[in-house]
């Protein structure tokens, strides 16, 4: 029998980076939030410090910060016909737990969207024509602007500090930036990183070849910084320990050094950690939602009443949140009808490697997650797509993140794949290669969804998430185009050896990518096609908002932190301004 | 909120120097020039480099014959130090950016291969391990072993040994090592990090380390890494 608690403002669920933005926003205005996070309570002192930080083994290979897939699995399939089974060692992406949530083991790459981006289904009619994609291609506009989003980029990008360079701040374009970018206010808090050696070897060849290099904005910053909530930075060290790892010098923007210690301060939150919400109750109308259910770390069962219910978990915890909750209309592939865990999308990653003789000396230890030099010449709408029968493109960039002795060691083709000789070859080409990154986007497509697995439970015996998904053609067609040009780029660079490895299917879960899941609770004008409008409240619950790149139609071809940072902004300016204020629907179905 | 820390380092170590140097200096360039803090520093005459390269340096004036230092003077032992990060040391004292009149006349002295050589010499050293006169008592030990191992939220502040080191031993090319070094001269050295003397910290990393610091905090830190004797490790 559940325990039921006194009634809150607002229930958080999940305190990672939209959970502790969110709350700190509503508990500042003065509201009382409780903040429910199943994971641990942690901060850079004492959890994050070297050396036990440094655990290559601990970190990157047993995945010590991520969800606890032993007692809260996901389930894969390529396709419909197949049985999904259990992933049991997280390895093409990688949810994180605990306080600060996934954002503490990210690399800090801050990228926004563009404008065309927020509007690609409508772009893409009227660029190329109402044929000009597959017809399973389930692109659809945001119901959102980039116009719409600017100030919330513009305040999130100053909550982190990020160190880059504008390319275009209110329609001119600066020298050094990127020119492709969509206007932006002002330039960025703090200056770029340093480049490492290998961005400033491509920032010549791409030169070179008439592209438009510029410096990776980084949430690693180039220099102490004090944000607008009195919180304060240092500047990165370029330990190489970033991407899967918490960050031991206050030098990456994450919730503990951004924003946790002012809303900890505040009395009108409360974190409740170790607590694992089952569902968001509805009342008897199924239009209302009265609090959640959770269980705590010694098995108690409470319930939290609240007037709000915000979900800022991990975007496909998101979704099975919704689903247990019975909020919106699952999605059915057959018939194309219904939302929630419709437009799952992902990633479109491809690499390049080029080999240099051993007078090149590349160092690839000394960087952060956010280092290095790109273009953008190839992603998104940059470049005429007519004839190439794909949407979509990917950033092209010597954005190495590290050169971690355990996982970094590239190797050319033909060298064995264990013993003597991949040993010299590991020696030989450790400090002599250079990894480009081709960071692709990827459509939506009708037969990739998310629902709820028939057969497995997870150790609250709740059905777990099923995800189903193959890359889609256009996306393997894109990888195969932006990948040739990369290699191009390396060969400009004088590389002695470039090998393409473009992104090809099938999907598998057992090979590393990134954890850029999308979709699932797409945004959207319509109900028939969004689980939430453009404010990110429930249709069918207004009292639930849904914050999370699981809000994301498709998904664009960066990283996608900065914009969901935009969209939390976004989202906290409708509730303090129109929702908490006459609570109800803000867009009439 | 950063007072400047009170300037009595600096005069210490010029008084000490002033006593040292006609002994072990008896030949070289410009002592009264180097010990006279508001003097213009010494022009790098031939002379004077032509001096500073013979073969007794004249860091053993101070730095002592096996580069030990001399902890009540603030003098820093340096054997064993990576040779990168003396020779850098040695750049900044010349450039300026690490203020200290009479280090910076002497670097000044020096060409980029004597002060590559004095590097590498002091870098191939050792020295004994030399005990404070004053150990800090054991609270202040614990608040400096916490400060060292794991470092302080409350002030956000991470541990030392992130950078420099288990225990302190240094991470060459990249970071000094504290342990086994004088308590008094790591104060100082923080002293000048925190009210901006000292500013050859790349990102202000040390900056922001020890403006976060308070006057416990650095005899407590300092006084923890001078009492760890490496040959013990």
């Amino acid at each position: 029998m559940a325990q039921r608690l006194k009634e809150v403002d607002v229930v958080v669920i999940g305190v990672g980076m939209v959970g502790s933005i969110v709350a700190k926003e509503l508990a500042a205005a003065g509201y009382k939030v409780v903040g429910l996070e199943r994971g641990q309570t942690r901060f850079t002192v004492p959890e994050f410090q070297s050396p036990a930080v440094h655990d290559e083994l601990r970190f990157d290979i047993r995945k010590a910060l991520m969800q606890d897939n032993t007692r809260e699995p996901v389930t894969f399939r390529n396709q419909g016909a197949q049985v999904a089974l259990p992933v049991r060692r997280w390895e093409s992406f990688l949810p994180g737990t605990g306080l600060g949530g996934s954002m503490v083991h990210w690399n800090g790459q801050t990228y926004r969207f563009q404008a065309t981006d927020f509007q690609l289904a409508t772009r893409t009619r009227e660029r190329y024509g109402k044929n000009f994609l597959d017809p399973d291609v389930t692109i659809q506009d945001w119901g959102v602007t980039y116009d719409d989003l600017e100030p919330h980029y513009d305040r999130f990008e100053y909550l982190l500090g990020t160190s880059g360079k504008a390319g275009n701040i209110k329609g001119r374009i600066q020298a050094g930036g990127d020119p492709h970018e969509s206007p932006r206010s002002r330039d960025y808090p703090t200056p770029p990183q340093k480049e490492h050696f290998q961005g400033a070897m491509f920032r010549k060849a791409a030169g070179s070849l008439g592209y438009h290099p510029f410096p990776q904005p980084s949430s690693n910053l180039s220099q102490p910084y004090t944000n607008p909530e009195g919180v304060k930075l240092n500047a990165c060290v370029f330990c190489g320990f970033c991407e899967r790892y918490a960050c031991e010098h206050y030098a990456k923007s994450v919730p503990q050094t951004v924003i946790l210690p002012v809303l900890l301060a505040n009395p009108n939150f409360e974190l409740r950690t170790g607590c694992q919400v089952q569902r968001i109750n509805l009342d008897s109308t199924k239009k209302h939602a009265t609090g959640v259910t959770y269980i705590d770390a010694v098995g108690r069962v409470f319930e939290q009443p609240a007037s709000l219910v915000i979900t800022s978990t991990f975007a496909i915890n998101n979704i099975r949140m919704l689903l247990l909750s019975g909020i919106g209309k699952p999605y059915d592939p057959a018939t194309g009808h219904g939302v929630v865990g419709r437009n799952y999308a992902y990633q479109t990653m491809s690499t390049v490697a080029s080999f240099f003789d051993e007078d090149v000396i590349v160092n690839p230890f000394m960087a952060s997650g956010a280092s290095g030099t790109l273009i953008n010449d190839f992603a998104g709408d940059n470049f005429d797509h007519s004839g190439l029968g794909f949407i979509g493109g990917a950033f092209i960039g010597a954005v190495n993140t590290n050169g971690r002795p355990i996982q970094y060691h590239p190797v050319p083709p033909g060298t064995p794949a264990w013993g003597k000789g991949w040993k010299q070859a590991v020696v030989k080409h450790y400090n002599h290669t250079v990894m480009f990154s081709c960071h692709g986007s990827s459509v939506s497509q009708r037969q990739n969804y998310c629902d709820l697995d028939p057969t497995y439970r997870d150790a609250w015996g709740q059905p777990v998430l099923r995800i189903t998904f193959d890359f889609p053609p256009n996306d393997i067609k894109m990888a195969a185009y932006v990948t040739a040009k990369a290699v191009e780029i390396g060969k400009a660079m004088g590389a002695k050896q470039v090998v393409g490895s473009p992104r090809k299917g099938p999907y598998t879960v057992t090979q590393y990518q990134t954890t850029h899941n999308t979709g699932g609770t797409v945004m959207g004008d319509d109900p028939k096609t969004s689980v939430v409008n453009r404010y990110l409240q429930s249709w069918d619950v207004p009292n639930v908002f849904v914050i999370g790149a699981s809000n994301y139609p498709q998904n664009a071809s960066w990283n996608p932190t900065g914009t969901l940072g935009a969209l939390t902004y976004w989202a906290i300016d409708a509730l303090k301004n129109k929702y908490l204020k006459s609570p109800g629907r803000l867009v009439s179905a | 909120m950063n007072a400047p820390a009170p300037p009595f380092a600096r005069f210490a170590f010029s008084f000490l120097l002033i006593a040292a140097l006609p002994c072990a200096l008896a030949a070289s360039a410009t002592p009264a020039a180097a010990a006279t803090p508001a003097a213009k520093p010494a022009a790098a005459t031939p002379a004077a480099s032509a001096a500073a390269a013979a073969a007794a340096p004249p860091c053993e004036a101070c730095h002592g014959a096996h580069g030990e230092g001399m902890a009540a003077a603030h003098v820093p032992r340096i054997a064993g130090q990576s040779a990168d990060y003396l020779k850098k040391q040695l750049d900044d004292y010349a450039a300026g950016t690490r203020d200290n009149p009479i280090m910076a006349n002497f670097a000044k002295a020096l060409s980029q291969q004597q002060r590559a050589k004095f590097a590498a010499r002091y870098a191939a050293m050792s020295a004994r391990y030399i005990p404070q006169v004053k150990p800090p008592i054991a609270v202040h030990l614990a608040r400096g072993h916490q400060l060292a191992f794991q470092g302080d939220e409350a002030k956000r502040v991470q541990a030392c040994n992130a950078c420099h080191g288990p225990d302190g031993v240094g991470v060459p090319h990249a970071a000094p090592y504290l342990a086994g070094q004088s308590a008094e001269f790591l104060a100082s050295a923080l002293k000048a990090f925190k009210d901006g003397t000292r500013k050859n910290d790349a990102g202000e990393l040390m900056r922001s380390v020890a403006e976060r610091l308070d006057d416990a905090d650095i005899a407590a830190v300092t006084g923890y890494f001078a009492s760890v004797d490496l040959s013990t490790h």
